[in-house]
C-alpha cells in the first residue's frame, strides 16, 4: 500500500490546529473536553500509519526535505500521542467536579481546549521538523502556547510559576538559538546551499568538512538553551513551580511530554557533535554531566519536599537526568534511555493525574495532610502510590529494568565513579519518595479524610490500572517489536551500529 | 558603508548603556525601540549588494523592532501604576560599571573565538555580544517585570545582531518563524503582566517569591 507521506505529515500539524479552532466554537465545558478525547484519537490515526511506515520503509520526507519523520522522531511521536490520549481521558474526571462547582465555565474549558491542542501542534512539529530553525520555532511556540495553560484557573501562585516559566524558558530557548547560528556558521566551508543549510540530513552529511570548535561552542549553547526547557538541572528551577500549579492533566503534558520534546532536540544534536569530534565522546561527557548533577539534585529536594505534586516534579527532573545519562552512555545505555523515555512518560502521567485528583479531594497537595489514601480512594490512591513505586525503580516494574541497564553500562564500560553517584542518587530518591509513600499511604489521618469522590466510575478504574500492568509487563517481558524499535532509533543517536 | 556600520553599532552600545543607567520604564521602552530600529537597518548598512528581498526583511524587522512590540509594551505600561523602577536589585551605576565589564569582556571573548565573521565589520561580534549580556543582566538586576522584557528584548537584539555577523542567509521562512515567535513573546508576556498586575496590584516581579523548594 503507497502512502503519500508529505501527506501525513501535514494532516499530523493541521488536524490539531484546526481541533484548536473549533474547541473556541463548542458550547459546554464537558463537550469540550470529550472533544479533546476525539480529537487526539483522530490525530493518533494517521500518527500511528506515519509511524509504522517509517518502521517499515524508512523515513518520510515532505515540504520539500523541510519536514521529516524518521524513527527517533516517530519513537517520540509514539509516546506524545501516548500522554495526550492519558491526559485527555483524565481531564473529564478531574475537571468534572470543577464544572460542577461552577469554577471551570465554558471561557476556561475553551481557552484550556483551544491551548491543549495548540501545545500539540507545535510540539509535533518540532517533532516532523527536519530543519533546525523551525524546531526552534517549533519548541519556543509550545512555550508561549503552554504558559496559559498554567494559570487556567488565576491563581497568585500560579501566574508566579506561569511568568517564571515564561522568563526561564524564553531566555534559555533564545541561548539555544544561538547554538542554532553557529551550527549554520559551522557549515560555511562545507557549501551548502544557505536556505539548505539547517536541514539536520544535509548536516549530517556534511559533517567531515565542519569546523568542530564551532559544532563544539554551539553545543554547549544547545544543552544549556534547550536543557533549561527539558529540566536538566541547574536549569531546572522553573519546573517544580509550573508542574505543582498546573492542573494535573496539563502537568501530565508538562512532565510526561514537553520535557522530552525539548531533550529530543538535543538529541538531534548529539550524533553531529559526535561525528565531527570524531567519536571522542566529548558531546556524551557533557550529556553525562548534566544528567548526573540533574539526578543529584532532585535526590536532595525530593528528602524534604511536602507537597506531593512538587515532589513529582523534581522526580522528573531526575527521570530526564537519567534519560540524559543513558544517552550520553552511549552503547546500551541509549538503548536503555529510550526504553525509560517510554516507561517514565507514562508512569508520569499515570501519578500526575491520581495525584490531582487525589488532591482535589482533600482540598489540598500537602503530603502531610493526604494520609490514608489507600483506605479513602482505593483507586486513584491506589494509582499514585503505584506509580510512585514504579517511578522509584521497584523491582517488577519496567522503569526498574532501564535503569539497571543503565546501570550495567557504566559498569561495563568500567566507569564506576558515574555508577556510583548514579547509584546513590537513585537510593536517595527511594527512600525519599518510598518515606512520604508509605505515609500518604497508612498513616492514621489527623482529621477526618473527607469523603471518597462520589464518581468513580470503571473508566477512571480502567485508567489507572491499564498503564500499571503495561509497566508490569514491561519490566517481565519485552515485545520484540518494540525492542526492535528502540533499537532502530538508537541507531539514529548513533548508538549499537 | 564601513563607517555607517560602525556608528551604528557604537549606537547600539549606547542604547545599551542608557537602559542600564535610566530608571523610567517608558524612556526604557523608548531606547529599546530605537535600538531595535538600528539593528533592524544593520543589514542594509552592512551589505554591499541590497537585494530587494534583504531590504524587505530589514524593514519588517526594524518595523517589528522598533514600532510595533514598544507599542504593545506601552499598552501594557498604562494599564499598570508603575511608570518607575523603584529599588532595583543592583543599582545603576554599578549597572553601567557592569554595561563597562560585559563590554570589555565581550572585546577579550571575541579575540579568543576567531569566529568566521561575514559581515565587514569587525566589531559586529563583540557588540552582539555586549546585548546579549546587557539583556541577561536586564532580566536578572531589575525588579519590574516590564523592565525583563525589555532585558529579554535587548538580548534577542544581540542575537540578531550576531546572526547577521556569523551566518551569511538565514532561510527567509525560519526568519520569519523566530519573528512571529517574539511577537507572541512580547504579546504573552504583556497580557501575563497585565494579569499579575490586577491580581498584586503592581508588576514588581519580585513579589512572585513565595514558591520555594
Amino acid at each position: 500500500m503507497q502512502i503519500d507521506g508529505g501527506l501525513i505529515i501535514l494532516l499530523l500539524i493541521l488536524l490539531p490546529a484546526i481541533f484548536s479552532g473549533v474547541c473556541q466554537m463548542l458550547r459546554a465545558p464537558l463537550q469540550v473536553l470529550r472533544f479533546c478525547i476525539a480529537g487526539v484519537v483522530l490525530v493518533s490515526i494517521p500518527g500511528l500509519v506515519a509511524v509504522f511506515q517509517v518502521f517499515r520503509k524508512g523515513p518520510l520526507f515532505a515540504a520539500g526535505n523541510w519536514l521529516m519523520l524518521d524513527i527517533l522522531s516517530a519513537y517520540h511521536l509514539l509516546i506524545m500521542m501516548m500522554v495526550f490520549t492519558i491526559s485527555a481521558l483524565f481531564a473529564v474526571g478531574y475537571f468534572r467536579e470543577e464544572i460542577d462547582m461552577k469554577e471551570f465555565t465554558i471561557k476556561h474549558a475553551r481557552r484550556y481546549g483551544s491551548l491543549w491542542f495548540g501545545a500539540l501542534a507545535a510540539m509535533m512539529l518540532v517533532l516532523v521538523s527536519n530543519n533546525l530553525g523551525v524546531m526552534w520555532v517549533g519548541i519556543e511556540a509550545t512555550t508561549l502556547i503552554t504558559a496559559f495553560l498554567i494559570c487556567i484557573h488565576v491563581t497568585p501562585g500560579a501566574l508566579e510559576a506561569m511568568w517564571k516559566y515564561l522568563m526561564m524558558c524564553s531566555v534559555g530557548v533564545a541561548a539555544a538559538f544561538t547554538g542554532i547560528l553557529l551550527t549554520a556558521a559551522s557549515t560555511v566551508p562545507v557549501g551548502i546551499h544557505p536556505t539548505e543549510a539547517l536541514l539536520w540530513t544535509n548536516i549530517m552529511n556534511s559533517v567531515s568538512s565542519m569546523d568542530p570548535v564551532l559544532v563544539k561552542a554551539a553545543f554547549i549553547f544547545i544543552v544549556v538553551g534547550y536543557g533549561t526547557k527539558a529540566g536538566l538541572a541547574p536549569m531546572h528551577n522553573w519546573l517544580p513551580d509550573a508542574h505543582s500549579q498546573a492542573p494535573s492533566p496539563v502537568s501530565a503534558i508538562f512532565s510526561g511530554f514537553l520535557l522530552n520534546a525539548a531533550l529530543y532536540c538535543i538529541l538531534r544534536f548529539l550524533p553531529i557533535v559526535e561525528a565531527v569530534t570524531g567519536n571522542s565522546g566529548w558531546g556524551r561527557d557533557i550529556l553525562i554531566l548534566f544528567g548526573l548533577l540533574s539526578i543529584v539534585v532532585a535526590a536532595i529536594f525530593i528528602i524534604g519536599q511536602r507537597d506531593v505534586k512538587r515532589m513529582l516534579a523534581y522526580s522528573s527532573v531526575e527521570h530526564i537526568g537519567l534519560i540524559a545519562l543513558g544517552v550520553g552512555l552511549g552503547g546500551l545505555g541509549t538503548f536503555a534511555a529510550l526504553f525509560h523515555m517510554f516507561n517514565h512518560s507514562l508512569c508520569k502521567s499515570l501519578a500526575f493525574c491520581c495525584a490531582g485528583r487525589v488532591g482535589q479531594a482533600y482540598g489540598s497537595n500537602d503530603m502531610r495532610k493526604t494520609t490514608d489514601i489507600l483506605r479513602s480512594m482505593p483507586v486513584l490512591g491506589g494509582g499514585l502510590i503505584g506509580g510512585i513505586l514504579a517511578l522509584i525503580g521497584v523491582a517488577p516494574f519496567a522503569i526498574f529494568l532501564s535503569e539497571f541497564i543503565i546501570l550495567k553500562t557504566a559498569i561495563d564500560s568500567s566507569r564506576y565513579w558515574i555508577a556510583g553517584i548514579y547509584l546513590t542518587g537513585l537510593a536517595v530518591v527511594f527512600v525519599g519518595a518510598l518515606r512520604h509513600a508509605i505515609a500518604m499511604a497508612w498513616k492514621p489521618p489527623e482529621e477526618m479524610a473527607p469523603d471518597a469522590p462520589a464518581k468513580i466510575c470503571l473508566a477512571d478504574a480502567a485508567l489507572v490500572v491499564i498503564p500499571l500492568i503495561i509497566l508490569l509487563i514491561l519490566g517481565l517481558w519485552m515485545p520484540k517489536l518494540l525492542a526492535e524499535f528502540i533499537l532502530k532509533a538508537s541507531i539514529v543517536l548513533g548508538a549499537l551500529s | 558603508m564601513n563607517l555607517l556600520t560602525d556608528s551604528i553599532l557604537v549606537l547600539l552600545i549606547l542604547a545599551s548603556f542608557l537602559l542600564l543607567s535610566s530608571s523610567r520604564l517608558s524612556n526604557c521602552i523608548k531606547t529599546v525601540a530605537l535600538q531595535g530600529m538600528m539593528v533592524g537597518v544593520l543589514p542594509l548598512a552592512a551589505n554591499d549588494s541590497l537585494t530587494c528581498r534583504v531590504t524587505a526583511i530589514a524593514l519588517v524587522i526594524a518595523g517589528m523592532k522598533g514600532i510595533v512590540f514598544p507599542y504593545m509594551l506601552f499598552r501594557t505600561l498604562r494599564e499598570s501604576t508603575t511608570i518607575k523602577e523603584l529599588k532595583p536589585y543592583v543599582g545603576y551605576t554599578a549597572s553601567m560599571f557592569a554595561g563597562v565589564v560585559s563590554l570589555v569582556a565581550s572585546f577579550w571573548l571575541d579575540s579568543r573565538l576567531h569566529l568566521p565573521v561575514a559581515a565587514s565589520s569587525r566589531l559586529v561580534v563583540p557588540v552582539a555580544f555586549s546585548m546579549m549580556l546587557t539583556g541577561i543582566f536586564l532580566i536578572v538586576g531589575r525588579r519590574t517585570a516590564v523592565n525583563q522584557v525589555i532585558g529579554y528584548l535587548v538580548m534577542e537584539n544581540g542575537i540578531y545582531t550576531f546572526g547577521l555577523a556569523i551566518v551569511r542567509d538565514v532561510p527567509l521562512l525560519v526568519e520569519l518563524g523566530v519573528l512571529m515567535d517574539m511577537f507572541m513573546a512580547v504579546f504573552v508576556m504583556g497580557i501575563a503582566i497585565y494579569r499579575i498586575n490586577r491580581e498584586f496590584d503592581h508588576i514588581d516581579s519580585d513579589q512572585l517569591n513565595t514558591l520555594k523548594g
